[in-house]
């Protein structure tokens, strides 16, 4: 009687929560039906899946070389998030563990280039990439990544709840600096990892415009930008256009799923105990 | 655990400094294939390659041209044709195809230009007509003047030309046809009790009040479009209108044929004949779907026709309705089609341009072939095979690609003008007040005139 009750309670919250649910699942269930459907039929509004997933597939295929491009979408992504990770993780450390005079003023001023859009610096950048000839190439597209101050100042922030008197007992047993970050922060911070992987690699899979600009090559070429030729056309094959969508919507869902708890925790700064 | 963490960092820092290590390997051009974590060794050569061949085009005598263009089913398909028939005479030679949709050559474009690095364009570009003078005038420094290079212009219709001419030299080479057409659906016409013939040779005075007819007896309005663009270029043009004077000054105040277009297209928009669609794929859909008993736009828009696989034999076309009251108006206008471009960058130009004499300026089976795609010729002579004849089922056996090629022949030139764009947005504006806010013609002209002349001045 009681369970009913409580279910009854519950049941206008959960109907609320449903009918939020509907909408943001519904543009991916618009994209998984639309791939397995004719390009006229997509068109046509439908919304029932269709029986033309295998020939989607086959027209994709063989109109476009989507093996390089998505080797390359993931070869970038999992280099820059792991670079990225390293090098942001090892700069919050050093702003929150270290003490320096000028730490603070840096790490205002490195908070101030987040101010700065994209589109401001991506002229100068591009010159400079032509001049180091980093154009088309895998360094090329990490390194503006590389060092990421949202991800610093994550680090940062979760930092704090890092016990300090361990790295002090630390350094009386005779424990290195470097042997203190890698065997003691990195396996405490795990979830904050795991909130920065997600976010770096997301956005390194979406990564649109600056590969656009350095990319001019079928060889280096990413799948966002394969994708987003897919438009170009007089004739614009729906089905097919969908069901690649969906193909580069997939690794960021699986990274999100797979990381999902340790995202929310990391997100909150939670230190694992 | 731990270690197993210790390990895999630094690991990732090894392989970090063998990525930096690639990356210099490759200014040498020396590429072992150690690229890790990093670079295969198949992106390292093809990016070392890259830029060698976009750098320096077709250097030390090779014959390899590189290109940007877009849409493998059409531009791409021709391309490739004209590749193999080229290597008959020329078996050295190559096209480097890199698939580059229109949107990002003019990214790539403009970056070039304000950074000035300029040896990252290939030998060859693509252009959408309606861009290309205003290509040519904001970036010089990409295009390379091809009026000396003996090809020859005279074979192609003066319209099609005319959008790669600028000052009176030649930056392109024509290629396809945008050659307007009118599609109907010939089921819905009977409904109506119309035949095509009732839509041919026209005044669109005459087709609104046929266009009420159908509307009310079957519930279809005729046409759609993305709000008033490509339909009010398309009847701008088929008078020989322009936005601009001869000067290149905005003329939208007082201009006759704008001013007409302006008032057609508002009533075909209030009559419920004329429907705007915000999507390029509600516009396609509504053709496809039979909400819509017609289509108007460039002939290329029968490749969107076709993809309906069940409406086949119920379209029919024929030519636009022509304006009512204007001296110079016909039943004839184009939209859409493109040129190729030779760049700066490309060190042999010559060969690019008898690439293009031999194939696209001068070659019967090329056309022949690519015309299955939907590629029809704005070459003049391609007009005389008999392909062109032939009957095409899905347009109830009519021999459309004759019929486009003679329209072709009647598109009258017109002056496109740099700020093209500009303008053609600013009218559509102009338009979108007057249908949705009660505006008046000549306040919103005004008003879209003074915004041209704006932007003008601040480009």
């Amino acid at each position: 009687m009681s369970r009913n009750k409580k279910l009854l309670r519950r049941l206008p919250k959960n109907i609320v929560l449903m009918v939020i649910s509907l909408f943001c699942v519904f543009p991916l269930f618009w994209v998984v039906v639309a791939a397995t459907n004719k390009s006229v039929d997509v068109l046509r509004g439908t919304l029932i899946p269709g029986t033309n997933l295998a020939e989607n597939w086959k027209t994709l295929v063989s109109t476009y070389n989507i093996w390089p491009a998505l080797t390359n979408s993931v070869k970038y992504s999992v280099v820059t998030t792991f670079v990225s990770l390293v090098v942001s993780s090892i700069a919050g450390y050093g702003f929150e563990v270290y003490h320096d005079r000028g730490k603070d003023s840096v790490f205002k001023v490195l908070m101030l280039t987040m101010m700065v859009p994209f589109t401001a610096t991506m002229i100068p950048l591009y010159q400079m990439y032509a001049g180091m000839h980093l154009l088309d190439t895998t360094v090329g597209f990490i390194l503006p990544e590389v060092s990421a101050v949202f991800l610093i100042m994550l680090f940062r922030q979760n930092s704090r709840a890092f016990p300090k008197e361990i790295i002090e007992a630390a350094r009386i047993d005779g424990e290195s600096e470097l042997g203190i970050f890698f065997k003691m922060y990195v396996p405490t911070m795990k979830p904050t990892y795991a909130a920065g992987m997600t976010i770096t690699f997301m956005n390194a899979w979406n990564n649109f415009m600056w590969a656009k600009l350095i990319m001019s090559n079928d060889a280096t070429q990413t799948f966002p930008m394969l994708i987003s030729n897919m438009t170009a056309g007089h004739y614009t094959d729906y089905g097919e256009l969908m069901l690649a969508v969906l193909i580069s919507t997939l690794p960021t869902v699986i990274v999100f799923f797979a990381l999902q708890k340790s995202f929310v925790q990391g997100m909150t700064g939670a230190v694992k105990g | 655990m731990k270690k197993r963490m210790t390990t895999l960092i630094l690991s990732g820092i090894l392989s970090l400094a063998m990525l930096a290590g690639c990356g210099n390997a490759q200014d040498g051009g020396s590429t072992s294939g150690q690229g890790s974590a990093g670079s295969s060794p198949q992106e390292a050569a093809g990016s070392a390659d890259s830029q060698e061949t976009a750098g320096t085009g077709a250097s030390e005598g090779s014959e390899t041209l590189t290109v940007w263009c877009w849409d493998p089913a059409y531009n791409i398909n021709a391309l490739k044709i004209a590749e193999s028939i080229y290597q008959k005479d020329h078996p050295d030679f190559r096209l480097e195809i890199i698939e580059t949709n229109g949107e990002e050559i003019n990214t790539k474009m403009a970056t070039a230009t304000t950074s000035g690095v300029f040896d990252v364009l290939p030998d060859i570009l693509l252009f959408d007509d309606s861009g290309f003078q205003s290509s040519v005038t904001s970036y010089p420094e990409v295009f390379a003047d091809l009026t000396d290079y003996g090809f020859n212009y005279e074979e192609f219709s003066p319209g099609k030309v005319g959008f790669s001419t600028v000052d009176g030299r030649h930056y392109g080479i024509p290629f396809d046809s945008g050659t307007a057409i009118a599609c109907y659906r010939k089921d819905i016409l009977e409904q109506a009790g119309y035949t095509i013939a009732d839509f041919t040779d026209i005044t669109w005075n005459e087709w609104m009040e046929k266009a009420k007819v159908v509307l009310e007896k079957t519930g279809c309005p005729l046409l759609n479009g993305l709000s008033s663009y490509n339909q009010m270029t398309i009847m701008m043009q088929s008078a020989g209108g322009s936005f601009f004077d001869k000067d290149g000054n905005p003329n939208l105040v007082d201009n006759e044929i704008l001013r007409e277009v302006v008032e057609v297209y508002t009533e075909m928009v209030k009559e419920g004949v004329y429907t705007e669609e915000t999507g390029w794929d509600t516009y396609i859909g509504g053709m496809n779907t039979g909400r819509i008993a017609g289509a108007m736009n460039g002939c290329w828009i029968m490749a969107s026709l076709q993809a309906a696989e069940e409406q086949s034999g119920l379209w029919e076309i024929t030519n636009l309705p022509k304006l009512d009251g204007i001296a110079s108006a016909t039943n004839y206008a184009s939209q859409g089609g493109s040129s190729w471009a030779v760049t700066s960058q490309c060190s042999n130009p010559q060969l690019a341009v008898d690439f293009f004499k031999a194939t696209f300026g001068g070659s019967m089976e090329l056309y022949e072939q690519i015309l299955e795609t939907g590629a029809i010729s704005t070459w003049i002579p391609a007009a005389d095979s008999p392909k062109y004849e032939e009957p095409v089922a899905f347009f109830n056996n009519q021999p459309v690609f004759s019929l486009i090629t003679t329209y072709s022949a009647s598109v009258p030139e017109c002056y496109v003008g740099v700020y093209f764009r500009n303008a053609r947005s600013d009218v559509a504006n102009a338009i979108t007040n007057i249908i949705y806010s009660g505006g008046d013609i000549d306040s919103e002209l005004q008003a879209a005139q003074d915004t041209l002349i704006f932007e003008m001045e601040n480009k």
